[in-house]
């Protein structure tokens, strides 16, 4: 029998111009979403192909997750039909049995889903074949790489979903029901993503994830470029569990929802009602008063009012809405827990933070009730058939859309009101009290609310104009997609975009600074638009009978009187005139360029001038700037003097120079004093060729004069500078000349180049090149620079470059800072200007066996004091030991700069650090295991001044090894000498996590570490944990000793004194020469390779041999893996020293080791036996995972005790 | 003030002609336009109620340009629908009220007795605070009716009112339609004949889109008096009558098919004669076009 039924639904279904029109949908998008760059989901980049499996794998899950709102439709209707259609009391008086009838429809409906689904197989396939595909970017044709996605996570998804669709359809008989089923399963993926966002997390984010969009990442997190080249998603471990978990509730929802579902027509209520006391009965002989209507502008505004309110009740006593917030909210309470994340530490619940949080977890619950019920009012009165009544009432026409408009305000005007309650309750718990309300309602009400206001004004026009509730909101998400493809086709212009106007980033310590003007007419601009809309909306909005566009118009004509004229003409010229206000800020003010200009720009550089990159040209020796800071205007000015000398063996009779292109820049001078002529220049580059009166002589110099104004015009349509702002600039001197050709503003991406028609470009030179070797990496114009600086701004504001402070003064109403370094350093600097607050301190350091003092400073912004001692700490500590055991500081100062969180970065100038207000100052450390971040980038950032500032690298491969790499050492072990190793290991996870995490999204090819190509996931994530394994093996004294005989040789004034700069080879040198030969190939293995281990504990056991002597015998599997430039790789035999641990428990019941030690493994399986003398707990292999291991938590295992028998 | 229709016309976008030419001339009192269903009824009701457009014609009442007028129109409209539903989870009383602020009574005593009186009235008094998805199909009709009576209307439109109610809510339904002001023009338009022949003193019957007949029910019926003839016969004989003679009307009576001729003298000795009523009006005019142009 339930054949029949199933027959009967796949019939009906066949017949129904939906079932195409879905699957022609998904064909569509998926086509479009494999084989073009318009709408991009989880795609592969760089060397991961077009459709490597992995690839594929996630794009098909991503999709059908997407696109389960057909599901929603197909299933649910399945059962709802009868409902909705009365049918099913003819329906149940036949002798159809419950079980034939639900699981009938049931199988009916979910195999016309099934071949919905198919279209994304159907369009996944054709993509592959698409004309336009380049095959550089494809593997072979492979329809298994296709179809296994689709068997393994499409159809199971498809099959629990359908019966959670289908079920909650026909136990609550409403569709508004079965959506909640989707908002109920997205917001568990939501709360998978959230814990993904965690390493120790990821495992459960896999489990727990229903579209098992997580369970694919966490598993393929660290493929290489190969595997996920070659690999299907393997369906085991957490993979296979998420499927088995998920189809079993599936099967659980079926069988309950079978036994629950009742056949009958008339159900009784859960809740009986009260019989109320009855009434008096009507008396029918009153007669009906006379009254007053009256039509006047105040009942009319009082019948918007009722209206907005009788529709706000609507909204907000619905299951839909009700359901949307809960969840909104669940999802808000669950990332409130991981808010400001760094390294495993959080920081201050900030009210900015807690505003990313809100529109972060609401941002799309804001769309989906703005879709959705922008189409609900608009069919408000047609839904319950109460239009023809509300339609013949005495109201203007526009009163009607505008009440419904105001009423979906008022929704979330409440809700707003709400969230920030919210978040101060959150703050509050969280035991921050520095509420900004200010800051909460400016934004809630500017930026998000006029969000939702644009949104809104558009989602009803479209309602309105193509009269039909369910493509009203298809075309609302096509617009939606629409938006996010214009950028590909280059209209990336603010004007294009509809309500992208945001408020840019907010800083405690510039507040929104100047981004407010340029949102506010960004806003103005698209409220002009929307409003004529609404214009239109109101002359073409249905009233009555007549639906056709002729007759709409016919009777829009009537409606258009010269009020509503004059406000369409108005609102649209609001929206034209701020439009032309707009575009003469962006693009005649300033310079606008969209990004295919911007690399055709680029390109254009490449080819002109590449021919003169390694000419030969002198080099700076001296700068002498004056610099003036116009924080309220945002302006500034330079005026500075180059001494520049002749390196080289030749005479130089032609200086090149880069001047800053940007056009906010005007050079007032540029010249030589000692005479020259512009030979050539590139006005469009901004590149001139001075030819020199007299040639300069090998060892003679010639000084450089140039004054710049920076000057801030309008507002620009992105990228404005922030580093000129308000309170807390900070600009470096790129913007000031340099000398000759520069290679940094070349495409650097080979896709880029390949658009462009350019050659792939290697990222950098050989270490042999003698080019490379003979300029460091920081700057091909200076081999050290001398450096005077005076730097005026405001007298509220304090101004700071790098040297020591001769002299400060007050001028004509300005302040001035007079700085001087006392010796050579890196033409590399930065000028800070705020309003600080400063915190001093000293320490001191022994140089050759006498004390000498160093000033420590921090300048930071008023409220920001959390972590001023960690800093302090961590600037004493790191100088003492980087004194001790690398070389002397050279420098008698150190100063810590706080600026605005534009940026999330510290950066290292000469005896200068600043430091982002977004990460060390607003650090909450709350448990004793919590890393100390902020102790870590401050010791990170001093190293610098060893690591950069003494060594400085040759510009070749592996110098972010000198630098970068050797700062995290150097902060590694700082951070080892003040806090337990527990710390390390947790920061070390991390790192390592960045490194696998950063080499599956290599562009070009992953190199060892010592040939690192600016590549940070190598040099910092694995730099940090290969340079902490080698003072692992072969001991810290060793590694330091090596550092300080490498900065002997190569420190300051290396190029004078070597003629060359310094390479990791050199590096690598110093370190073999501490190492015993016996340990030689772990410098091999770690700089050398690209090495991998897949260490495991198989088996674990213990035996009490007599009291307290306990066995443990181990069952190991230690497997080292090599992997080339793309991530093949291949077993290596072992012979190799690793670490064997045996944890117990302390008297508190955590975890400690009783036993750690390196045993030499030489066999892919090994047994051990090891004795310890306290009842063991667990064992590892590598416990601390020093070695690089992809399945860390696989090293240790539970030990089992054996009954000896 | 006479509501004024004049050669409206409107063929639908699927070819359905709705109103053919349609000219009525409608005075204050109750009005009621007879027809099938699907004759064109609900089509005019709409047109006149702000609803819908014509193709051509005009409609005036007093001096108010109905069709471009809306809102002047709107103002003194009271319209009940053939079909219509509610918010379900709203009270009568509290949907009345916000109709009223809808209409334009701003003022809250104002609009509370008028709301209570109209409760009354239509004897909903006692279900006031229910909700109306739970109100019965003549609940709900009553609710209709209090609702197009909110702003004392002078022109009223009730589009089959009557339609699945029990003989005894109709009674009431109709009494209240009988007590409206004679100042007011009150446009029922029905399928039953009773309802006319109990409340108008002007009809108008109305077919295919097209007006058959305009006029005083009264009138109407003298119009064929005399020329009505009831016959009994059996079932099978329908057929042989039907070609035969003038049928107007069968009807079963107690099993046995009861037909009603229409002709100028006694077709032949087996009729009996009787009294024509409104029914007879009714059917001699849907059924005479329809005949002529099966005979043409």
């Amino acid at each position: 029998m339930w054949y029949k039924v199933f027959k009967f639904e796949l019939q009906y279904r066949k017949k129904r111009p939906a079932t195409y029109i879905y699957f022609g949908v998904l064909a569509f998008v998926s086509l479009m979403a494999i084989s073009t760059d318009s709408i991009q989901i989880g795609g592969g980049t760089g060397l991961v192909k077009e459709n490597a499996p992995a690839t594929i794998a996630k794009m098909m899950v991503i999709l059908s997750a997407f696109m389960m709102m057909i599901t929603s439709a197909i299933m649910g209707v399945g059962i709802l039909r009868d409902f909705e259609h009365k049918m099913e009391s003819l329906l149940f008086s036949t002798p159809i049995k419950k079980w034939d009838y639900l699981f009938g429809r049931f199988l009916g409906s979910f195999v016309t889903t099934i071949f919905v689904f198919s279209g994304i197989l159907l369009g996944f396939v054709l993509g592959e074949f698409m004309p336009w595909r380049d095959a550089d970017k494809l593997l072979p044709f492979n329809f298994w790489n296709y179809l296994h996605p689709f068997l393994y996570f499409t159809i199971p998804n498809l099959l629990f979903s359908g019966i959670l669709f289908f079920i909650t359809g026909a136990l609550s008989r409403k569709m508004v029901m079965v959506y909640v089923q989707w908002i109920v399963l997205f917001a568990v993926y939501q709360v998978a993503a959230i814990l993904f966002g965690e390493v120790d997390n990821r495992e459960i984010a896999g489990i727990l994830d229903p579209f098992a969009f997580y369970t694919v990442n966490n598993e393929t997190q660290y493929w290489t470029v190969a595997e996920q080249n070659s690999l299907t998603i393997p369906i085991e471990g957490t993979v296979l569990l998420n499927r088995l978990l998920w189809t079993a509730i599936g099967l659980a929802v079926f069988v309950v929802g079978y036994f629950t579902f009742s056949f009958n027509t008339v159900r009784s209520g859960i809740i009986k009602k009260k019989s109320k006391k009855p009434e008096a009965k009507s008396q029918t002989n009153v007669s009906i008063p006379s009254i007053n209507p009256s039509y006047s502008l105040a009942t009319y505004l009082k019948q918007i009012w009722r209206q907005a309110v009788f529709y706000r009740n609507y909204i907000m006593k619905g299951i839909p809405f009700i359901t949307i917030s809960l969840f909104g909210f669940f999802i808000m309470v669950v990332n409130s827990f991981y808010i400001g994340e760094v390294f495993g530490t959080y920081t201050y619940p900030t009210t900015y933070l807690m505003l990313e949080l809100i529109t972060g977890a609401f941002g799309l619950f804001f769309m989906i009730i703005l879709v959705f019920y922008s189409g609900e009012l608009i069919w408000r009165e047609r839904d319950v058939k109460f239009s023809q009544i509300q339609d013949t009432l005495p109201m203007p026409d526009f009163s009607s859309l505008l009440s419904k408009f105001l009423g979906l305000m008022m929704v979330f005007v409440l809700m707003i009101l709400f969230l920030i309650f919210s978040g101060v309750a959150i703050q509050t718990l969280k035991g921050f009290y520095k509420y900004d309300l200010q800051v909460y309602f400016t934004t809630m009400f500017s930026e998000t609310l006029s969000f939702i206001v644009l949104y809104s004004l558009l989602a009803f026009f479209v309602q309105v104009m193509v009269n039909n509730k369910f493509l009203g909101h298809a075309v609302m998400i096509v617009f939606f997609i629409a938006m996010a493809v214009l950028d590909n086709w280059g209209l990336e212009h603010r004007l294009f975009q509809f309500a992208t106007n945001s408020l840019g980033t907010y800083s405690e310590m510039n507040g929104y600074g100047h981004f407010f003007t340029r949102f506010n007419w960004l806003d103005v601009y698209w409220l002009g638009l929307v409003l004529f809309l609404f214009g239109i909306s109101v002359v073409f909005a249905v009233r009555g009978a007549e639906a056709a566009m002729k007759w709409r118009w016919k009777i829009g004509l009537l409606r258009l009187g010269r009020p509503l004229l004059v406000f369409m003409i108005t609102s649209f010229m609001v929206f034209g005139l701020s439009g032309c206000y707009i575009y003469y800020n962006t693009n005649v003010l300033n310079t606008y360029q969209n990004s295919e200009d911007q690399e055709a720009q680029q390109a254009n550089y490449e080819r002109t001038l590449k021919k003169y990159e390694f000419i030969a040209q002198p080099q700076v020796t001296a700068m002498n700037m004056k610099v003036e800071i116009y924080p309220e205007e945002r302006d500034y000015s330079a005026e500075g003097v180059y001494t520049m000398k002749n390196f080289t063996d030749e005479p130089i009779t032609h200086l090149h120079l880069q001047l800053d292109p940007s056009d906010d820049t005007q050079h007032e001078y540029v010249r030589i004093p000692s005479g020259s002529s512009i030979e050539e220049s590139f006005e469009d580059f901004n590149y001139f060729i001075h030819k020199l009166n007299t040639p300069l002589n090998p060892g003679d110099s010639i000084t450089l004069e140039f004054k710049l104004i920076y000057e801030t015009s309008g507002f620009k349509e992105s990228g404005s500078n922030t580093g000129i702002v308000y309170n807390g600039s900070f600009i470096n001197n790129q913007t000031f000349p340099s000398i000759g050709y520069n290679a940094g503003n070349e495409l650097s991406s080979d896709d880029d180049r390949k658009d462009n028609d350019l050659e792939p470009k290697e990222r950098l030179m050989k270490r042999d090149n003698p080019i490379g070797l003979s300029r460091n990496f920081i700057s091909d114009d200076s081999h050290g620079i001398d450096f005077e600086i005076v730097v005026g701004t405001v007298p509220s504001q304090i101004a700071v470059a790098p040297g020591y402070l001769q002299k400060e003064w007050e001028e004509n109403g300005r302040k001035y800072y007079h700085y001087k370094m006392d010796q050579k350093m890196i033409p590399f600097f930065n000028v800070v200007s705020a309003r600080y607050e400063v915190v001093r301190d000293k320490t001191s350091i022994m140089v050759d066996s006498l004390e000498q003092e160093i000033d420590l400073e921090i300048y930071y912004h008023e409220g920001h004091e959390y972590n001023l001692e960690s800093m302090m700490k961590g600037m004493k500590k790191s100088f003492a030991y980087f004194s001790k055991n690398f070389s002397p500081y050279q420098y008698r100062q150190m100063r810590i700069l706080e600026f605005p969180r534009y940026s999330n970065f510290a950066q290292s100038f000469a005896n200068t650090v600043p430091f982002s207000e977004g990460i060390g100052f607003m650090v909450k450390l709350e448990e004793d295991d919590d890393v100390d971040v902020t102790f870590f980038v401050t010791a990170h950032e001093l190293a610098h001044q060893w690591w950069a500032h003494q060594v400085i690298g040759a510009d070749v491969q592996g110098s972010q090894v000198l630098s970068e790499s050797l700062a995290q050492y150097s902060a590694l072990m700082v951070m080892k000498e003040e806090y337990p190793q527990e710390h390390i290991k947790e920061f070390l996870k991390e790192e390592l996590d960045r490194y696998l995490t950063g080499r599956t999204f290599e562009q070009k090819k992953e190199m060892p570490l010592a040939l690192v190509e600016n590549q940070s996931y190598i040099h910092y994530g694995k730099g940090a944990n290969i340079m902490y394994s080698l003072q692992d093996y072969i001991g810290e004294d060793s590694v330091n000793i090596a550092l300080s005989r490498f900065i002997d040789k190569w420190g300051m004034n290396s190029f004078e004194r070597n003629g060359r700069y310094s390479t990791t080879i050199d590096l690598l040198e110093h370190l073999r020469a501490v190492t015993p030969d016996s340990l030689q190939f772990v410098i091999t293995d770690f700089f050398d390779k690209i090495v991998l281990f897949e260490n495991k504990m198989n088996e674990a056991s213990f035996a009490e041999k007599s009291e307290g002597a306990y066995e443990v015998s181990l069952s190991i599997q230690t497997k080292k893996m090599q992997a080339d430039s793309i991530g093949y790789e291949a077993e290596v035999p072992i012979d190799y020293w690793i670490d064997v641990g045996v944890y117990g428990k302390n008297e508190a019941g955590d975890d400690k080791l009783i036993y750690l030690k390196k045993h030499r493994f030489t066999e892919r399986e090994s047994q051990l036996k090891i004795k310890v003398t306290e009842e063991p707990t667990s064992a590892g292999i590598d416990p601390l995972n020093k070695l690089i291991d992809r399945n860390p938590e696989d090293n240790t295992k539970r030990v089992s005790e054996k009954t000896s028998s | 003030m006479n509501l004024i229709i004049k050669n409206l016309s409107k063929t639908y976008s699927n070819g359905v002609k709705a109103l053919n030419d349609v000219s009525l001339e409608i005075p204050t009192g109750m009005f009621g336009l007879l027809g099938p269903n699907g004759a064109g009824k609900s089509s005019l009701m709409r047109t006149i109620a702000t609803l819908q457009e014509p193709d051509e014609g005009s409609i005036s009442l007093g001096d108010l340009d109905v069709l471009k007028q809306k809102d002047e129109v709107r103002k003194i409209l009271g319209y009940l629908p053939q079909e219509f539903g509610v918010y379900p989870r709203v009270s009568a009383e509290v949907l009345l009220d916000h109709l009223a602020v809808l209409k334009g009574i701003a003022n809250k005593k104002e609009r509370k007795e008028l709301v209570e009186s109209l409760l009354h009235k239509t004897n909903l008094w006692q279900a006031r605070k229910k909700n109306l998805g739970g109100y019965s199909g003549g609940m709900k009709q009553r609710f209709g009716i209090a609702q197009a009576l909110i702003s004392q209307p002078k022109l009223i439109i009730v589009d089959e009112p009557t339609a699945g109610l029990d003989p005894a809510e109709r009674n009431r339904f109709l009494n209240l339609l009988s007590e409206l002001g004679e100042n007011t023009v009150v446009i029922l338009s029905t399928h039953i004949v009773d309802d006319v022949k109990e409340l108008c003193t002007n009809m108008a019957i109305i077919n295919q889109g097209t007006v058959l007949y305009q006029g005083n029910p009264l009138r109407a019926i003298e119009e064929v008096n005399g020329k009505v003839w009831r016959k009994s016969i059996e079932k099978a004989e329908l057929e042989d009558h039907k070609s035969e003679y003038n049928v107007i009307s069968d009807r079963l009576i107690a099993g046995k098919p009861e037909i009603h001729v229409l002709a100028d003298a006694k077709p032949d000795p087996s009729f009996y004669s009787i009294e024509a009523d409104l029914e007879d009006v009714y059917f001699s005019h849907i059924l005479a076009p329809e005949k002529e142009a099966a005979l043409a």
